[in-house]
Formats: structure tokens, C-alpha cells, sequence
């Protein structure tokens, strides 16, 4: 790293970052309910940042043979490059999250496959017919980031990844279930996981109607990770900048319900995109983002923060488009780690039995095609039941919700379950933590 | 590059089924403007490659960047086969090939200065922007990437190939009293960073758009006879029944394959749809997959019937069909799975104004923010969308996001219409963690009934 600093300088940059990222993957799919296949990933790569003239030029590399070309590259397109008015980051105090589990590393093959079996065979116990698939993703990943500013540090970090699900078809009707459990640490062994499988098979097995109209809707915390997405964008600092979030020029105003708070949490032990320090060598934390329906702050990169005269979050990281998957090609960027939502005083099975008819979503398909930056989201329900005074009656299909965050969270909370639950998305989103929220009047449309 | 292959080939092959070695560099330079500062100026250079091999119908999969490791790798691969491999091996025989596939451009995005790249692109950006007044934004990106590919197999193919694959989007952001709304112009494709140039008129359309969604209402939700414009009608096709028809996720699943079964009626008999390789200059121009297997034009649909599907060799040999050419990897980071080209609704007959007649009350939905399936329910997102009030278009309207279900959807299809073209945008396909992967789609406009729109 040293190195590609001092070739750098050698071509005229006055400043240097180097990002360095290695990684091995292993994973083990299931198909159709048997093993299918392993693989293993291996990944070296450098990004090189360099101020020349006060421009900002990037080159990126998975060919490390060739460090001169790397250097030469990024010193050639900062000609086109934005003004550097951020500096790169300094020396710093480091937090310590727990980011490495050696029992991660230390997991053989052999027992991913037998997790992934046992999962298996507790859903075939539940119905021979159910089309399973599993996997389980292990990566070990050492990142580093040296400047010419004096930053000099490595972590490494273990994730690991666990999904199981199914799909059962009878006639023409698909159902699908999954769960999935993804962090630095180890998971409990994933049988509540295959539990929650199993239980939403039998509450989906039956369709019902409901009616188009506006309707009582509780999201679960995994529906929650969904909506919320139109919130990634309104408290990001890249959009504040650009007075396009709606959130601009709000700081310290009372935004939404008083009983929602919400933290971006980079240093949650465990938490899937935790980290001592971002991709651009700032030391992650735990921002306050709403607090009592307050808000508070926007997660930050280096040069938002220094654009908005506000503190970088360590949100600066270098990820491929949409999803939590690190891309050394990627320029770095205000990106969300794990948010955390705080629960609120109602146990979540008094919020459901409260519930005189209305509907329980837990998954929305289609959000990210919203225009989420107005806080907008409009999505089929892939999975949700009917609710009939306080009872789940049957599965709701060919269902659209839709509705707008900023009202949603300002006017319609009824109630925030006491239950916190850690969700995510295999491949997208690593881990968030959210309650189950109950909501009046959001819209919901079917076939009339 | 070939001989090391080779050499590999030969000396790893004893030990399993099956083997095969990839190895591919990639060039890409991109830009990226938010509002009027550059975001986004780089360039980058990924080598890497892999080894995957078939054991007993257990596959292993080691991916790299460094080549001199290439022995140990073949060796992970092949362990891991091994250590899953409990049944029988089965692929599809296909011809070995032994091809070089150079490129045949018309204007060459190598051969563009990254200055006047940043130009043309820089020209867009500022025309947006002086529009002044409630645009207050904009996203501009564009990216190319030239690739070479290297590729053995065991049963003695190998292929050297050459691509291109360019994209870009203008995006106008208009802004007021906390609303915000956008409508882009976007272009891409393989062989030609021509299509880049010449846009001007498209992006004065895409602001007075954006702004127009400002003063708009939201749809009213609810179900309506819709008429999709031919860019949303190729969204529509890729998610109602491309991913669908996957040979992946059929070929093991015998409650999906009774019922997909060849013959079953999907559509009424003017409804014909394929997937294809062979369109040269669409994103979706492929002419080898990533398996060395030959593209070809693959109908999907023919009168309205199940007729074919799209194949890797694994899940075409399982299925007792051909295979289609339709294996491919985003990059070497992955294995090949079964993935679409450029897919296709035929020309039908209608002209756009007689699809227009008779609609009592319907929404025009014009061109797309994107679209998701789960296989039998799908959604898709309309960027533009204008009521259709007594056979005529009325007012402007937002936020129209559709959702059909795929055993219902397609038969509701009661016009195609006869002005059929393809659309290419920066964008591309998700599946599997494989994301974007490089396709395009086609259509002429396409009327459909009780289609359902969410909204308040």
C-alpha cells in the first residue's frame, strides 16, 4: 500500500488513499432439497484515490502485478475529476466491535451441510412436497485503508450467511417461504429460523380475499426492512446535499411519531456490516438518525460531511449497486450499515389480536422500483395474511400496498411492537433490527 | 492464455466428470454527474477467473484473480465436486467449439478519449440543469466496459471472445415543497457508443416529464385496462415469464414441471414470445454462453402455448431438451446459471389508436423504473403513466406500479400492437446474487385487461 502511495507521488499527486480489500467466500447450496454444489471465492483487489492539482481522480484493480498502471490510471482521470474539498481521513481513535468469530472461520464444510440438511428435513417432516432450497455463505474478508494523511490501519471480519426456504405449489398457486440469518457471529444453530419456515407454509396455505380500500396493516420487521428502504435515501446525506431529500433543512424538527427512533448502527456487535472503520479509514459509530420522532442526523461520507459542515458517520463504503456486497470498483459513498428501530410498549401478539380485520405484511416485492426518494413505496405483497378479528385468516394474493413513509411514520402508527427483531436478505441487505409496527388507513388494492 | 488453459484442462481432467476454466479481463471507464459536480470519474481493471468442475452431478466452483495459482484452484474445484457429488453427471452433449470471437463495432468506445466521453455526457447534464427552477438535479452516468474472455472445457472447447457492453442515463430531478420526481432517458448496447450521442431532444422531453409528475396526482389504485408503451412491455415480458421459464428453476421441481409443461396455454394465439442472442448491437447480443454453448433465437410462446424454455446443458441434459445458449455469469466471481438474452414479445397487428377505442377508463403506462417476480405473482413500475379516459389520453398521472400473476396476466392480453422495438438501458437483470447482468427487451405496445395498479 505503501508502495502504490510513494508511485503515486511520483506522478504528481499531492494526496493518496489506498483501499485494499481481500476476501474468501465459501459457500454450500442446497437445490430441490439436496447438496448442489460448493465453491470458494477468492478476491485481492485495490482502489487508489489521488488528489492532483485539487482534482480528485479513482483507478480500481484486481491486478496487483501491475501497481504502476494502477497508479498511472488514477492520476490520469483525476484530470476530469471533481475539486477535492475533503480531505482523506486521518489518524484516529478505532472502536473495537465484535467483527471475527473464529468459530466462523473454523466451520467446516461438513457441518454447513449438516445444518442445512437438518433444516431441510424439519420442513419435509412438515410436507414432503415443499421444493427446498439452502445456503450458507461464509466470507473472511481483511480490509485496510492507508492515506497520505496519516491514516494507517486492517481489521479482519468474519460474516456468515444462512438461508432456508421453500416453495410449495398446489395446482397453480405458489407459496413461498424463507428465513435468513446473516452477521460476524455464528447463529444459534438456525431452528427458529426452519420454525418460522414451517409456520409461515401453514399460515399461507390458504388464500383469502380482502378488500381494496384503506386498511389496518401491521409490518412485520422484515416488511419493516422493506419500507424502510424510502428512507435510506431521505436520510442520506449525498441527497441532503442535493436538496432532493424531503428531509433537507429539517434537523432538530419534529419529523414523525414520537415514538420512532431510529439509529444507524456501524458498531453493533455481530451486526453483519459492522466495522472499526469505513471504507475510507473513519471510524464507524452508532448515529442517531430520529430520535422520539426528532430528527437528529444523515449518514455521511467524507466529503458530504464536509459539504453539509457536518461529522462523517463512517458511512463512507464501497459497495456494489443496491446490495451489502463490498465492490472494490465503487467509489465510496453515504451507505447504510444496520439500522436499529427501538421497540415500543405493546407486546407484538396484543397488536395482531387488537386487529378487527386488516392485513399482516411481511414481505413487499417491487419497493426498490418505487420513487423511493418522495418516500413513496408501492409493491405487490408477496407474502400476507388476512387478519379477522384478531385471528390469521388465510393468504393474500395479487395484492398490492402502497403508501408514503413520511406520512405513514408522522400520522398513522397505531402501535410499535416491544419484540426487536434482526432481519435480512441474503445477498442485499446483511442485518437490520426492527419492531413490528401496526398502521391505519394504509391503502391497499386488489381485483375488484 | 490458450495453452495455459489447455494445459490445466489436461492435467486436472482425470479426476472428474467434468471441467472447465474461465478467465476474462475486463476494462471499464465510467461517469457519474450529480446535479453539476462529477460524483464519479474512474477507471477499472478486473482480471480474474475460474475453474468449475462435475463430479457425480455435484458441481465445484473456485473463483481467483491471481493465475499462477491456477493448479490449486482446478484442485479446490475438484474437491469440492467430489466431497458433494452423489448421483450421476448430466449435461446436454453439444458440439465442442474451438472459436475466436473478435469484435465488429461501429463506433468504438476504446477509441473514445474518456474526455470526450465525459463531454457528451457533461453536454446532457447541463442542458437538464438549465432548465432551472424546480429541476434542482440530476443523475447523468454512463459506463463501458470491453471484455476478453477465455474459456476451455474438457470435451475440448475453446473459445476466445471479445465483447462490449456500454450503458448511460440522464435523470432530471424536479424538486418542490418537499416532492420529489424524476424520469430518465436511458441507451446502452454492444457494439456502438454512438447510441450515447444524439439524445438532446429526449432530455428536454424527460424534464417537462419529471416536472409534469410534480403537478400530477397519484394513481388512484385499483384495476384497470392498461395499454404498456413497448419499453414497459419488454419489463413486463422479462418479469411475467422470462424468469419463469428459466430451465433452473424447473428442471428438478416436479410440481413446477407439471405446471410448466410444454403445450400449456399461456396467452391466446397471438401472443408469441422469444428470447435471443442473436440481435446484434442489443445488450442481450451473446454468441457463445458461458458454457461455449452457441446462442440462438429460443421461442418461448408460440400462439399463446408453452413452447420452449431457456437452458444451461445441466438443466436442458436433466430435462431431455435442447440446450439454448442461455448460461451466463455476471463476471468469473460466479458460476453460469440459466439467465435471459434480449427477450421479446412478436409484432402483433394493432395500431396504437385502435388500442386506445373502447377503453372506458384505463391508464397509458409509459416506459419503466424496473420490475420483480417470484415466479407466479410479478410486479412492474411504470416511470410515466397518463389516464385513458373514453378511448382518449387524458391526464398525466404517478407512482402507477402494476402487478399481475402469470396464469392470468398474459391471457388478459387482448392487443399487441404492430410498431415492435427493442429498448437497452444501463441497467440489468438480478438473480441468484448476480447483479446487473447485461440484457435488453423488446415489444411493441400491448394492451391487457383487469390489470392491477396500487395506489391510494
Amino acid at each position: 500500500m505503501r508502495e502504490i502511495i510513494e508511485r503515486a507521488a511520483g506522478k504528481g499527486a499531492e494526496r493518496c488513499e489506498v483501499f485494499h480489500l481481500t476476501s474468501l467466500r465459501t459457500q454450500v447450496d442446497f437445490e430441490t432439497g439436496r447438496l448442489k454444489g460448493v465453491s470458494r471465492t477468492e478476491e485481492n483487489g485495490v482502489a487508489v484515490r489521488v488528489v492532483k492539482n485539487g482534482r480528485i481522480g479513482l483507478a480500481t484493480s484486481t491486478r496487483l502485478d501491475d501497481l504502476d498502471r494502477i497508479a498511472e490510471d488514477a492520476v490520469a482521470t483525476s484530470a476530469f475529476g471533481e475539486k477535492a474539498e475533503h480531505g482523506f481521513a486521518g489518524a484516529a481513535q478505532l472502536p473495537s466491535p465484535k467483527v471475527v468469530d473464529r468459530r466462523v472461520e473454523d466451520l467446516p464444510i461438513d457441518a454447513m451441510i449438516a445444518r442445512m440438511a437438518e433444516g431441510v428435513a424439519r420442513i419435509h417432516d412438515y410436507e414432503k412436497k415443499v421444493n427446498c432450497e439452502a445456503t450458507t455463505r461464509r466470507d473472511v474478508q481483511e480490509i485496510s485503508v492507508a492515506t497520505s494523511d496519516g491514516f494507517d490501519s486492517s481489521f479482519r471480519r468474519t460474516q456468515y450467511q444462512f438461508y432456508v426456504g421453500g416453495r410449495l405449489i398446489e395446482g397453480t398457486n405458489m407459496l413461498d417461504a424463507g428465513g435468513y440469518y446473516g452477521g460476524t457471529a455464528l447463529d444459534d444453530g438456525g431452528n427458529a429460523i426452519v420454525d418460522q419456515v414451517i409456520e409461515d407454509l401453514r399460515n399461507g396455505r390458504r388464500n383469502a380475499a380482502v378488500e381494496g380500500g384503506p386498511t389496518a396493516v401491521l409490518f412485520t420487521p422484515r416488511a419493516m426492512a422493506d419500507v424502510m428502504m424510502t428512507l435510506y435515501s431521505g436520510l442520506n446525506g449525498s441527497l441532503v446535499e442535493r436538496k432532493v431529500s424531503p428531509l433537507t433543512g429539517r434537523l432538530g424538527q419534529t419529523v414523525f411519531d414520537e415514538r420512532v427512533t431510529i439509529h444507524d448502527d456501524g458498531v453493533a456487535d455481530t451486526g453483519f456490516s459492522s466495522a472499526p472503520f469505513d471504507d475510507e479509514g473513519v471510524p464507524m459509530q452508532r448515529t442517531p438518525l430520529v430520535v422520539g420522532g426528532v430528527l437528529k442526523g444523515f449518514i455521511t461520507d467524507l466529503r458530504t460531511a464536509t459539504k453539509l459542515g457536518l461529522p462523517a458517520t463512517g458511512n463512507g463504503l464501497r459497495l456494489r449497486r443496491l446490495v451489502q456486497s463490498k465492490d472494490i470498483g465503487a467509489v465510496p459513498q453515504p451507505e447504510v450499515t444496520g439500522w436499529d428501530m427501538a421497540g415500543g410498549d405493546t407486546p407484538h401478539a396484543q397488536l395482531l389480536a387488537g386487529m378487527k380485520s386488516g392485513v399482516v405484511v411481511d414481505s413487499i416485492m417491487g419497493i426498490m422500483m418505487s420513487n423511493l426518494l418522495a418516500g413513496d413505496f408501492s409493491g405487490n405483497v408477496a407474502y400476507g395474511l388476512k387478519v379477522e378479528n384478531g385471528r390469521v385468516a388465510g393468504r393474500v394474493k395479487d395484492t398490492m400496498v402502497a403508501g408514503n413513509i413520511y406520512r405513514l411514520l408522522k400520522d398513522n402508527v397505531v402501535g410499535i411492537s416491544r419484540e426487536v427483531e434482526r432481519v435480512g436478505l441474503m445477498g442485499f441487505i446483511g442485518s437490520h433490527r426492527y419492531p413490528y409496527v401496526l398502521m391505519r388507513d394504509v391503502s391497499i388494492s386488489t381485483k375488484s | 492464455m490458450k495453452q495455459r488453459l489447455e494445459e490445466a484442462i489436461r492435467k486436472h481432467r482425470g479426476r472428474c466428470d467434468y471441467l472447465e476454466v474461465h478467465v476474462e479481463e475486463t476494462a471499464e471507464s465510467r461517469v457519474q454527474f450529480n446535479g453539476p459536480r462529477i460524483a464519479d470519474i474512474g477507471r477499472k481493471l478486473d482480471f480474474g477467473g475460474n475453474v468449475r468442475a462435475l463430479h457425480k452431478g455435484g458441481w465445484g466452483f473456485a473463483s481467483f484473480n491471481s493465475l499462477d495459482r491456477l493448479d490449486e484452484f482446478a484442485g479446490h474445484a475438484i474437491e469440492q465436486a467430489r466431497l458433494v457429488g452423489r448421483e450421476k453427471s448430466v449435461l446436454a452433449p453439444v458440439e465442442p467449439v474451438r472459436a475466436d470471437v473478435l469484435l465488429d463495432l461501429r463506433e468504438d468506445p476504446r477509441a473514445v478519449p474518456l474526455e470526450e466521453k465525459v463531454a457528451v455526457l457533461k453536454a446532457y447534464n447541463d442542458r437538464a440543469l438549465a432548465k432551472g427552477g424546480r429541476i434542482v438535479s440530476t443523475v447523468t452516468r454512463y459506463f463501458d466496459r470491453a471484455r476478453r474472455f477465455w474459456y476451455a472445457n474438457s470435451e475440448g472447447s475453446l473459445l476466445y471472445q471479445e465483447r462490449v457492453d456500454l450503458g448511460g442515463a440522464v435523470t432530471p430531478v424536479a424538486s418542490a415543497g418537499g416532492d420529489t420526481q424524476m424520469y430518465s432517458v436511458s441507451f446502452g448496447g454492444s457494439d456502438d457508443f454512438g447510441v450515447a450521442r444524439g439524445r438532446e431532444k429526449e432530455v428536454d422531453e424527460a424534464c417537462a416529464i419529471a416536472l409534469g409528475k410534480l403537478d400530477a396526482p397519484k394513481v388512484k389504485g385499483g384495476e384497470y385496462t392498461v395499454i404498456l408503451d413497448p419499453i414497459l412491455a419488454g419489463t413486463f415480458i422479462h418479469e411475467a415469464f422470462g424468469h419463469l421459464s428459466e430451465g433452473d428453476n424447473v428442471y428438478e421441481d416436479k410440481n413446477l414441471q407439471e405446471v410448466m409443461t410444454l403445450g400449456r396455454e399461456f396467452g391466446g394465439p397471438a401472443l408469441n414470445v422469444y428470447d435471443t442472442g442473436l440481435d446484434k448491437g442489443e445488450r442481450g447480443y451473446l454468441v457463445y454462453d458461458d458454457e461455449g454453448v452457441p446462442t440462438e433465437k429460443t421461442y418461448l410462446i408460440r400462439g399463446g402455448k408453452l413452447v420452449g424454455r431457456l437452458h444451461s446443458r445441466e438443466t436442458a441434459g436433466k430435462m431431455g431438451e435442447r440446450p439454448t445458449g442461455n448460461a451466463r455469469q455476471i463476471d468469473y466471481r460466479f458460476p453460469p446459471i440459466c439467465r435471459m438474452r434480449n427477450t421479446c414479445i412478436e409484432n402483433g397487428d394493432a395500431p396504437f389508436a385502435r388500442m386506445l377505442e373502447g377503453v372506458g377508463l384505463g391508464v397509458y403506462c409509459v416506459s419503466a423504473q424496473g420490475g420483480q417476480t417470484n415466479g407466479e405473482m410479478f410486479t412492474f413500475s411504470a416511470a410515466n403513466a397518463i389516464m385513458i379516459r373514453d378511448g382518449r389520453l387524458a391526464e398525466q398521472v404517478r407512482d402507477a406500479t402494476l402487478t399481475g400473476n402469470v396464469f392470468v396476466t398474459l391471457k388478459n392480453i387482448d392487443m399487441i400492437g404492430n410498431d415492435f422495438e427493442t429498448h437497452n438501458g444501463p441497467g440489468g437483470c438480478g438473480k441468484g446474487g448476480q447483479f446487473p447482468l447485461q440484457t435488453s427487451h423488446g415489444a411493441p405496445h400491448v394492451r391487457i385487461r383487469n390489470v392491477v395498479i396500487g395506489g391510494e
